[in-house]
């Protein structure tokens, strides 16, 4: 895990108008993922439509990054905006092409599931190493105790004390870092 | 019907349907079944004990992970075993035989691979179940020890189908799996019963 990964959002905001490229590098490696669920998940945008607006929103956070005025709330601010240019480039396609736009009730929903999905992914970041990839095989790759046993040398017996322990671990920085409307952590 | 409709059905609607005579849904899904009803369990049994045991909530979520899973495999199971056993009914048609044989082959693996992991389902929710008997608030162990007879009965029933695979053979790793599945399911259980009794 290098530094950079470590910071805040707001630490990553500040370093990058500081010109730090590294910084950059890792608010891009942070977020990418992000965008690029919002486009293809949430909105369904075919995959040329969903990198132009990848490739749009970045530059414009690039561009923009001076006129954040909370530096906490960047992520609700590539939310907003990834879904306008998600909007713009249905309404740029066309109604008739976009046959697969979700309705709003449902959009809405998909845009909570990846929210929470990647609140999930950001604190799972801050455990440990064995943590992150004992509830990484258990619940996404659905792996057995066993095989997790097998394959971390760890005594069979103990896995899932030790996942439940992980998950309480999880649980303690989820509630520690509820995020409000403006980003800010209450 | 489709296999696709099994967990919509209501439960006495199911049982119909695997006692009707036809030949899905048969043992891996009601093996299947057997592990989700226990997982389902030791999930009760783990929420019912929060306010004791700092561990509960996170036994919980992997019962219900388990349980989610166990389900699932309760129509993936039929849907294999309707696929091989209709490749098996195509085996001596006219045509191309090495194209059949190799798909009959993947299909039968296939039916082999699903019991598999119901079996590995059953061995995990038998140590959530022999794990919750012991720090489970004393009201629920009762319940704790029938997950743990449930899930070692669904981890045997589905080892047993991966024995008896057409293209499982003695000393396959399939097989060895199964049979380490179904004894740590059974030894948990043994465990889990003997403790509470």
């Amino acid at each position: 895990m290098s530094q950079l990964s470590t910071l805040s959002d707001a630490e990553l905001v500040q370093r990058c108008r500081e010109g730090n490229t590294d910084a950059w590098n890792e608010l891009v490696e942070r977020f990418s993922r992000y965008v690029y669920a919002v486009c293809t998940r949430g909105f369904r945008l075919p995959e040329e439509d969903a990198e132009d607006v990848f490739q749009e929103v970045f530059t414009r956070v690039f561009t923009h990054l001076d006129t954040l005025r909370n530096d906490a709330a960047l992520r609700p601010w590539i939310a907003q905006l990834t879904r306008r240019l998600c909007l713009d480039s249905i309404a740029k396609r066309g109604r008739e092409q976009a046959t697969e736009e979700p309705m709003a009730g449902e959009l809405a929903s998909d845009l909570d599931e990846i929210d929470e999905a990647f609140t999930v992914r950001e604190a799972l970041a801050t455990l440990s190493e064995t943590c992150q990839e004992m509830l990484d095989r258990f619940f996404a790759r659905d792996q057995s105790y066993r095989t997790i046993s097998d394959e971390l040398d760890l005594p069979s017996g103990t896995i899932a004390s030790r996942i439940a322990r992980c998950l309480s671990k999880l649980r303690a920085e989820l509630e520690g870092r509820k995020v409000g409307p403006d980003g800010s952590r209450g | 019907m489709s296999t696709e409709d099994y967990l919509d059905l209501r439960i006495d609607d199911f049982l119909d349907r695997l006692a009707e005579g036809g030949r899905a849904p048969g043992g891996g899904s009601a093996a299947a079944l057997t592990v989700a009803f226990a997982a389902g369990l030791v999930a009760m049994v783990a929420r019912c004990s929060r306010g004791s045991w700092a561990d509960a909530t996170g036994v919980a979520a992997q019962s219900l992970a388990i349980k989610e899973r166990a389900a699932q495999l309760a129509r993936t199971d039929a849907d294999a075993w309707q696929q091989a056993s209709a490749a098996l009914g195509e085996a001596g048609a006219d045509g191309d035989p090495e194209g059949r044989d190799r798909e009959l082959e993947q299909k039968l693996g296939r039916a082999a691979a699903v019991p598999l992991e119901i079996a590995e389902l059953g061995a995990d929710a038998a140590a959530l179940a022999a794990l919750v008997g012991e720090y489970c608030e004393g009201a629920y162990r009762a319940d704790a020890a029938a997950a743990a007879a449930l899930a070692s009965g669904g981890a045997s029933a589905a080892a047993h189908l991966v024995q008896v695979n057409l293209t499982v053979q003695e000393g396959d790793e399939r097989l060895k799996r199964a049979r380490a599945s179904e004894q740590a399911a059974a030894e948990s259980a043994k465990r889990t019963l003997a403790s509470i009794r």
